[in-house]
């Protein structure tokens, strides 16, 4: 963190121009359009500069750990749905993983490629539509939302086929998956995994070049690598500030290790809003090779493994974790031989990559702010709980 | 004041107040279907004509939505913030649709039934185009108003965004504006129209191309349009300078911003554009005005455009935008306007070699500028970890 | 052009496209009037908005068949409370995760459709205000008694109450559920028809053994008696 302490405002940030002016005190949030759900940021301002930040939440708490703790370990699951609401697919697989950790179960070859497919697909709706809500922030009137919308309809219909349900889709199992995807899922998500280039085509062809957003996110809101490191911020942040780290390639879960994919990160020690943006659009193209393989490589078969009925594990301590969209999603889990777990928690990607808000924030101008609050891709579903 | 003086004034600025705001209430339809359309998306099509109780209606692509947004603003409650300033809270919108209103009446437009009452006075004031400028800089005096009566935070950044921004936009407005005075010899509205007439549009020549690009940037900013509608910044100030405003008070501000839209576009069109000419007029006058409102909606339809189309700069690269960047440029484009117009263009040879030279110099600068003002903004590589 | 408006004009070039575009690419413009069908004229009671059921579940445009939405209880052909399905075991009760469900038992038990007589839900109420859609409660079932439904138009005008549905608003048939969701509910059916059917094979193969045991006891017992005769001869 930074060496100013938290409370008082970044004096030398202040401009000395003989002027007497004070600092103005706006308070954005909760109710703020950008502010990504319910989030404060108390800001002071200097003219429109920032010399301090503090960002308050918490307005979203649900006690997720604590119900969790009291229910049965199937219980909780879809209440994992909720935590990031645009990816439950990603939420439940770090679950599910930790759980299956506990009792060693052997999850189907069929049930991982879907699983597979499935995150896959997730992070193209979540790169999408924080692409979308970004530009949105940067001023663009929901044109690149909107146009993310469309496409994202097409994924979350074939969500909705596979599991029932677009968002909260409650789909994982221990050992597997619900249930089998029905007839003809796999050509529909082939056509969409095939036209989805197209779309991205344009998508940089309206974005990428654009003056405007090259020089509002060039050179704003810099993370450099070491503090990104010590801060323990993961996902395409810290590979956008240059560090080349990637769970699908350290960890190796699930078939990870059958197929060929690239992780792009960003050379430089820059770390901007720029490079954030960027990768995460180079991202969603590796992500559609995975897809592309799964979809080549599945086979019939059984989906749901030999899970026990009721499900009791012997007192044991786990941690599963995933390359979620947004970073690190982990579930750290112990068990004391009751069909509750004893300790129930969760490595939230938002809430850890939010602790460096302020460092990247102090000095920028206020509409900066917003959009660095943007590049973070926070969902205060996750960073609450 | 003789009273034939005073009929003339009326009849000659009463349709103005009605063809106007009229046009406003078809352009926010038109804005919200363009916008819908390149959005993907429907837009207004279900407000119309009841034609039965039960349904059934005559929709007619919903072009009764702005009857229906206007009366859902007419009967919505006024709501003042305890602490604003009540006064200036009320007067603020009044004041951003008077100025608006009455540069209308500048415009070089010859409706039917003006011919035959000219010289009105108001029609014909000499010094048309300053008293334009001078007018419209009212507008920024109403929105700071609105900004610091409201007694709200994001009001007053935007009052000050506004502020900081009409006025520095200003400069390169007029400067790009006095191209076209300086050609005509003239600060009359009517006879920088007429000087145009045929297809001798000043957008024809080099200079006027470049002074019609800067003119519409810097037109973009003075009525807070996007890309520069930082005053009303909604992913950072919620509203603006207009936050705090409710139902008819908005809605006043709402139609003066969309007048000094036609206000400013007419302006444009006057100067660079050819003002009324176009095919058909030498039959038909009446065509003149037709073509004028015509102009007018093709410059709109661009602002719409633009507004589907992109985000907004930040507030330090907007003053740098204009103090870097539009004022040089203009200042050049004055210079090379002065030249141009001193070189024997006889041969189509020699209007080439204007072009060519002309615009390779204002083509030249501005990347300099630009290389200047922002070295190190590109698109970037990046690598991939296997 | 680079970096002097080029990017703008690719970018305004872009959303020309898509402008044009709407107007003819039923792939761009995915918007669907919500009230009623795309295509359709309007309906003859535009203002009367939520619909009837049936008509909710003609509209294709606003729920697919793998959709779901809040639980509902399933009977067989017949009248509904003979042929009910749910034999109040408690299951989804406690295994609900946000305690949505509330049942309460009968106190004497009830025969339906040949089987062995077995209780039934008194009351079973499930406050959708409160359901989060999980399914897992059908997932828990072991009677295949309660299954999502698909309807979606459940506003109401009371707040408090409004929202609890009871068990006769639960209570929907089989031929409903095919309806709703026709692959679903035909593999249900196919699943159940052989569950039954090994379980029927099970019993006949019990009852097969049974017999042939107490057809060799009894012959164990009549050549027993045979040799006691024998032996008291």
């Amino acid at each position: 963190m930074s060496s100013a302490t938290a409370t008082a405002p970044n004096y030398e940030l202040i401009q000395q121009d003989g002027l007497d002016t004070g600092l103005l005190e706006v308070s954005m949030g909760p109710h703020h359009p950008s502010t990504h759900g319910v989030f404060r940021m108390d800001v002071k301002l200097d003219g429109e500069t920032v010399v301090d930040l503090s960002p308050v939440f918490g307005y979203l708490h649900r006690n997720h750990e604590k119900l969790a703790e009291n229910m049965s370990y199937l219980g909780s699951m879809p209440f994992t749905d909720r935590l990031d609401y645009f990816n439950s697919m990603t939420n439940n697989w770090a679950y599910a993983l930790a759980a299956e950790k506990l009792v060693e179960i052997e999850v189907p070859e069929r049930a991982e490629y879907l699983r597979v497919i499935m995150a896959e697909l997730t992070r193209l709706v979540n790169h999408l539509s924080l692409v979308g809500f970004f530009v949105n922030d940067l001023g663009a009137l929901g044109t690149p939302l909107l146009y993310a919308f469309r496409e994202r309809e097409k994924i979350l219909d074939l969500f909705e086929q596979a599991s029932g349900a677009r968002m909260m889709c409650n789909y994982f199992r221990f050992g597997g998956l619900r249930n089998d995807v029905p007839e003809g899922w796999l050509d529909r998500a082939r056509e969409v995994v095939d036209r989805f280039p197209v779309f991205l085509d344009e998508y940089e062809k309206l974005l990428c070049e654009n003056e405007i957003i090259l020089s509002r996110t060039q050179g704003v809101g810099n993370l450099s690598r070491d503090l990104a490191i010590s801060a323990g911020i993961t996902g395409p942040m810290l590979r956008a500030s240059g560090e080349r780290y990637d769970l699908r390639k350290v960890d190796r879960y699930g078939i990870y290790d059958r197929f060929q994919f690239r992780v792009p990160y960003s050379d430089g020690d820059v770390g901007d809003c720029y490079d954030r943006f960027i990768v995460r659009m180079l991202e969603m193209r590796e992500s559609i090779g995975i897809l592309k393989q799964a979809l080549d490589g599945i086979e019939h078969g059984p989906v749901l493994g030999n899970a026990p009925k009721v499900f009791k594990p012997k007192p044991a301590e786990v941690y599963g974790r995933v390359e979620a969209p947004k970073g690190e999603l982990g579930f750290y889990l112990i068990a004391d031989g009751t069909p509750k777990p004893y300790r129930y928690r969760v490595r939230p990607p938002s809430l850890i990559n939010l602790t460096v808000l302020r460092d990247m924030c102090l000095g920028q101008k206020v509409a900066d702010a917003v959009i660095i609050l943007g590049s973070i891709d926070i969902v205060l579903g996750e960073v609450d709980r | 004041m003789s009273p034939d003086l005073v009929r003339d004034i009326l009849i000659a600025t009463v349709p103005l107040m009605v063809i106007f705001p009229t046009l406003f209430a078809f352009t926010t339809w038109l804005e919200r279907k363009a916008l819908a359309r390149i959005q993907n998306r429907i837009g207004p099509n279900k407000v119309g004509v009841p034609l039965t109780r039960y349904g059934g209606r005559f929709s007619l692509f919903g072009l009764g939505q702005p009857l229906a947004d206007g009366i859902k603003m007419l009967f919505k409650e006024n709501i003042v913030p305890r602490d604003a300033d009540r006064l200036f809270h009320l007067l603020a919108p009044i004041l951003a649709l008077i100025p608006a209103m009455l540069v209308l009446c500048f415009l070089p437009i010859e409706f039917p039934w003006t011919e035959s009452l000219l010289p009105v006075q108001a029609f014909l004031l000499d010094g048309a185009v300053i008293f334009f400028f001078a007018i419209t800089g009212l507008n920024t005096l109403a929105i700071f108003m609105a900004g610091w009566a409201s007694r709200n935070k994001y009001s007053l950044l935007g009052g000050m965004r506004a502020i900081a921004q009409m006025v520095s936009y200003e400069i390169p407005l007029v400067l790009s504006a006095v191209v076209v005075v300086m050609m005509v010899g003239s600060l009359n509205a009517a006879e920088i129209a007429n000087a145009q007439a045929g297809w001798n549009w000043f957008v024809f020549t080099p200079w006027g191309l470049a002074a019609f690009v800067i003119f519409f940037i810097a037109s973009l900013a003075e009525t807070n349009r996007s890309p520069f509608d930082l005053p009303e910044a909604e992913s950072e100030i919620i509203a603006g300078y207009f936050t705090e405003y409710s139902g008819f008070k908005f809605a006043l501000f709402f139609l003066g911003e969309y007048i000094a839209m036609f206000a400013i576009s007419g302006l444009a069109v006057t100067l660079f554009l050819g003002g009324g000419a176009g095919p058909g007029i030498a039959t038909l006058p009446w065509l003149s005005a037709m073509w004028f409102i015509a102009k007018i909606f093709a410059l709109i339809a661009v602002m719409i455009w633009l507004r589907g189309t992109l985000p907004r700069l930040r507030v330090d690269q907007l003053m740098g935008f204009a103090w870097k960047f539009l004022l040089p440029l203009s200042i050049l484009n004055i210079l090379v306007a002065g030249f141009a117009h001193f070189i024997p263009q006889e041969n189509i040879v020699s209007k080439v070699a204007v072009w060519v030279v002309s615009l390779g110099i204002l083509y030249m600068a501005a990347k300099g500028l630009n290389q200047l003002n922002r070295p190190n903004v590109r698109p970037r590589d990046y690598k991939y970890a296997e | 052009m680079s970096l002097l408006g080029g990017g703008i004009l690719k970018g305004m070039a872009v959303t020309l496209r898509n402008f044009v575009g709407s107007y003819f690419d039923r792939d761009r413009l995915t918007t669907n009037d919500y009230a009623w069908r795309a295509g359709d004229s309007l309906p003859q009671h535009a203002g009367e908005y939520p619909k009837e059921e049936g008509e909710q579940l003609r509209d294709t445009t606003t729920v697919s068949q793998y959709s779901r939405n809040f639980p509902m209880l399933l009977h067989d052909e017949g009248e509904a409370m003979d042929t009910i399905r749910c034999v109040a075991c408690q299951i989804c009760e406690r295994e609900c995760p946000p305690q949505c469900i509330y049942i309460e038992k009968s106190t004497e038990k009830m025969e339906r459709g040949g089987n062995k007589a077995q209780f039934y839900p008194a009351k079973f109420d499930i406050d959708v205000s409160v359901c989060m859609s999980c399914q897992i409660c059908v997932e828990v079932c072991p009677f295949d008694a309660i299954v999502m439904n698909s309807q979606f138009e459940l506003s109401t005008s009371n707040r408090f109450g409004g929202l609890l549905l009871r068990r006769d608003d639960l209570l929907k048939s089989n031929g409903y559920y095919h309806k709703i969701h026709p692959e679903e509910a035909a593999a249900r059916d196919r699943r159940m028809a052989e569950e039954k059917a090994a379980k029927e094979a099970k019993k006949k193969a019990a009852a097969e053994a049974a017999r042939k045991k107490a057809e060799e006891k009894a012959k164990a017992e009549a050549e027993a008696d045979d040799k006691k005769q024998e032996d008291t001869q």
